[in-house]
């Protein structure tokens, strides 16, 4: 039997599943994001009665398997439950607590659902990858049937299309810029934040139409008792994980593997930028400032390096996800991702791409000439 | 025609893409009507300014967006029509070239250059003629392909769309005088009290100008009577409205010119009302007429309603809170034990797979873009040098690049080891992992650490410029990658159509044309074929 117990007597313990139920603590209205049903599988799990069957969809079992082998979790006993759920709870509660651990689940959570109050825009392009590559895959149902041959005409007018639309895009949000330009300025100085400085379109419209607004002041609230349970929470964990590791983790022959999984190789990171090595020649050694001047040098080629050495050195605290625009002329605000850091890193991932395209255009151009000396009559002129 | 079955997946991906810009144009258009809405309504609220602006506002978008926004993907037949005129344009242009080279065989007009480029048609009038030696052909001849849709003719950009509304204010404008009393606000700058009548002008030729004195208009004024913006703040302000206002008046000169003879009235006013103030740091709050309420004291005064602020006040400092709280050390040590203890219950066959798939994607991630600045960097050292030192200069920093490069090479061919473990333990998971797992958490949870994570995200930008860099840039980047999709898709799906010559012999030319242009070219330039034939 592998049900899990509750051992906190506690009725207002965070664990009770009366706290479970009534807590707002994850909203499905407010998550958006899909780490979010893997929590809300676990609390299922957790607070099912102990004896009652729990028949959950295949997929939901699947989808836990597939997150926790992204993050790297090993255990065998996991990836072997059944699919409908019915056995495997204690199992469930492990890899539950291994990865509150390992990605900071709640944390993680309550950042990424954070309420929106600004003009909040990304500040990574991780999302738009993730969409790119799946765009290849989806087929969509075409619009004529299997009879009907494709005019390459009408690919040509679809592909114009495209471009005009990039460009009114382009234009459009310009125009955005300048609106949410002017709307920064013209408020500067009146927001309570002195940190922001100023409004967002949003908080200017609230101020406009605060009836239209009733659900943002009552997702803030919701999210204020989000933060006091995060809160109470915090307080209790020593408890959690304390009865984690004296009641769950009594594994029975548990293979003592290597135990510094922690650890990556260190091979795998870069060590610190190369060090150059000074190749002397003994002719060279003759000139007396020599030494000098080569190390000037050196200092130099690793300035000029230095952009390819931070793009290669992993990257701390790299920002993800959608963060608040604020105008700050004057200063810096404290934790922040500057435009400038983000302008830099788009335009190097411009330049990466503008060299895919170009190498799978040349590649396209040394095919099509191939195939130029297979036509038969004519000549062909690239411009 | 492509044989059947092809072009079938291309097409579909492309009216995907439309799709998802018409939406994206949508949902934009939408916040800039707001935003828009927002700023007359501040402004309005004095009487001031862009109350013009309106009509243009509300105007404008539907050009934009009834052009090329619209689902069919067919098409309109007032497209067709014009296609057809086009196609009528460009045969009658390519008789009159056909009529001169037989005459003389270097006047070469190029009347085909227009934006028509419709391949059909183009090719028709080329199959009709008659041996050219190739000699003769214009091999820079470029037909500019544009973009296919016709309605692209007035493209430019879209502030010069505006530029036929500038009739429209004159029109309107007599109304809009009376009430305007205090229209010489907004619009006006630093400290010249001048009257409406430059406010019309400055309106009028605003449309096509540069936006960031467009900006400046409503803003400058304004914002100079800032009652508790600090110094800096301040001076910045100046700074604006001084550039902005020797922009309005370069822009003023050229609506003078631009203006017709029913402006003069106000055009005079304008010169008589204005006056030269060029000391632009006049907080001059003298000059302006007293019923004027500035919409930065209306700024300054805009207060957040009270049960927003509240909550908004409680919610910041829960955030605090939660974000300075500490993991006690007690919860450390026991989080610390039970996660050394379940992983020694790991299973991993050897080799030890130590990075977990999500790392695996991480460190991709970063290797992602050193390629190209590579590169960009062994392109950049010369092949001559000058000195000694140049020379020394150059090899160093070759062989730096040449230590990344193996040490990158290296840390893929780990990763594609891990790779290949992963998938060998499990699979089924792998497949899986699309729908589920976001890629923006971090692979270790302490990357961002707890401090971080929970830390008011905030993006901050100095300058206007920086503003329209990022968004661009972050547009341009979407744009890469969908005509990156693209291209490998048509690649996959057209090439193989002429490699095994599965087409009607008769268009083989056609299409060879259509492809390379899609391929090579980005559609916007075709090569031009000719017909190996001898003159005669």
């Amino acid at each position: 039997t592998t049900h899990v117990l509750l051992p906190l007597q506690n009725s207002s313990s965070f664990f009770s599943r009366a706290y479970f139920y009534s807590s707002c603590w994850f909203f499905p209205s407010i998550c958006g994001l899909s780490l979010c049903p893997l929590v809300v599988f676990f609390i299922t799990v957790l607070t099912t009665l102990p004896g009652t069957e729990l028949r959950l969809p295949d997929t939901q079992i699947r989808f836990v398997k597939s997150a926790l082998w992204y993050h790297g979790y090993g255990r065998p006993e996991l990836y072997r439950l059944p699919s409908d759920g019915s056995a495997g709870s204690r199992e469930l509660l492990l890899a539950f607590s291994w990865l509150l651990h390992r990605i900071s689940l709640l944390e993680q959570l309550l950042a990424r659902n954070r309420v929106r109050t600004g003009d909040e825009t990304s500040v990574c392009m991780c999302e738009d990858d993730l969409s790119q590559s799946e765009k290849g895959t989806t087929e969509i149902a075409p619009e004529y049937g299997p009879e009907d041959r494709v005019d390459v005409r009408y690919l040509q007018w679809l592909s114009g299309r495209l471009r005009f639309q990039w460009r009114s895009l382009h234009a459009q949000h310009q125009e955005q810029c300048k609106l949410l330009h002017k709307i920064h300025l013209l408020t500067t100085g009146c927001h309570v934040d002195q940190i922001l400085g100023h409004f967002s379109v949003t908080e200017m419209d609230l101020i406009r139409q605060p009836e239209n607004y009733k659900q943002l002041v009552q997702l803030l609230e919701l999210e204020t008792m989000q933060l006091e349970a995060f809160l109470e929470w915090k307080q209790r964990e020593p408890v959690y994980w304390q009865w984690m590791v004296m009641t769950q983790m009594n594994f029975k022959g548990c293979s003592l593997l290597k135990s510094n999984k922690e650890n990556l190789p260190c091979s795998l990171f870069f060590p610190p930028p190369p060090s150059i090595q000074v190749k002397t020649r003994a002719e060279d050694l003759q000139k007396e400032d020599f030494a000098a001047t080569v190390r000037k040098i050196q200092e130099a080629v690793e300035l000029k390096l230095l952009d390819l050495s931070n793009l290669c050195a992993p990257k701390k605290n790299k920002m993800h996800g959608l963060c608040r625009l604020v105008r700050s002329v004057s200063k810096e605000p404290a934790p922040a991702v500057s435009a400038t850091e983000v302008i830099r890193e788009l335009q190097m991932r411009e330049a990466s791409l503008q060299r895919e395209l170009k190498q799978l255009r040349e590649e396209c151009r040394q095919r099509l000439d191939e195939i130029a000396e297979g036509l038969d009559g004519v000549i062909c002129i690239s411009p | 025609m492509l044989p059947a079955g092809c072009g079938r997946r291309l097409a579909a991906a492309l009216a995907a893409a439309l799709g998802g810009g018409a939406e994206r144009r949508r949902e934009l258009e939408q916040r800039a009507a707001r935003s828009r809405a927002l700023l007359r309504r501040t402004a309005g609220l004095c009487s001031v300014c862009p109350p013009r602006r309106d009509s243009q506002d509300d105007e404008e978008p539907k050009p934009e967006a009834s052009s090329g926004d619209g689902h069919e993907s067919r098409p309109s037949p007032k497209e067709l029509e014009e296609l057809e005129l086009l196609n009528r344009a460009l045969e009658k242009a390519l008789k009159v070239r056909k009529s001169i080279s037989k005459t003389s065989l270097e006047a070469q007009v190029a009347p085909a250059e227009k934006p028509a480029d419709e391949g059909p048609a183009f090719e028709n009038a080329q199959e009709q003629q008659v041996p050219v030696s190739v000699r003769d052909v214009p091999v820079t001849r470029e037909v500019r392909a544009g973009s296919k849709k016709p309605a692209s003719l007035k493209k430019p950009s879209p502030y010069q769309l505006r530029a036929p509304y500038r009739t429209d204010p004159d029109v309107k404008k007599p109304q809009r005088r009376a009430p305007a009393r205090c229209v010489s606000q907004g619009p006006r700058t630093a400290g010249k009290s001048s009257s409406k009548g430059v406010a019309s002008k400055q309106g009028r030729s605003h449309r096509p100008a540069n936006s960031a004195s467009d900006q400046g208009v409503c803003a400058a004024t304004e914002l100079q009577r800032a009652p508790g913006s600090s110094k800096s703040a301040l001076k910045e302000q100046q700074s604006f409205s001084i550039r902005d206002s020797s922009g309005e008046r370069n822009l003023v000169a050229a609506g003078r010119q631009l203006t017709d003879a029913g402006k003069k009235s106000c055009g005079s006013r304008g010169e008589s009302g204005r006056k030269e103030n060029p000391t632009a740091e006049g907080i001059s709050g003298g000059s302006t007429s007293p019923q004027t309420v500035t919409v930065q004291q209306q700024g300054c005064q805009l207060k957040l309603p009270h049960p927003y602020r509240k909550a908004y006040s409680r919610n910041c400092r829960a955030w605090e809170k939660s974000r300075l709280c500490q993991t006690s050390a007690d919860a450390a040590a026991a989080r610390k034990r039970f996660t050394e203890r379940i992983q020694t219950t790991f299973e991993f066959c050897s080799p030890t797979p130590a990075l977990s798939p999500a790392e695996i994607e991480e460190e991709l991630k970063v290797l992602q873009d050193v390629p190209s600045l590579l590169s960009q960097y062994v392109e950049a050292e010369p092949a001559d040098h000058p000195t000694l030192q140049r020379e020394y200069e150059s090899l160093v920093t070759l062989e730096g690049l040449q230590t990344t490069v193996s040490q990158c090479l290296h840390k893929l061919q780990l990763l594609q080891a891990a790779v290949e473990s992963q998938m060998r333990l499990h699979p089924d998971c792998a497949g899986d992992v699309g729908n589920c797992c976001p890629t923006c958490v971090p692979a270790r949870g302490r990357a961002c650490g707890s401090a971080g994570t929970l830390a008011v995200p905030l993006l901050w930008y100095s300058s206007f410029q920086e503003l329209r860099d990022l968004f661009a840039l972050k547009l341009q980047v979407s744009v890469l990658h969908q005509e990156i999709a693209l291209q490998k898709l048509t690649m996959t799906e057209l090439l193989p159509v002429l490699e095994s010559k599965a087409y009607p012999e008769a268009s083989a030319a056609q299409l060879y044309r259509a492809i390379y242009t899609q391929l090579c070219e980005g559609g916007e330039r075709f090569p031009v074929l000719v017909r190996d034939e001898l003159a005669d």
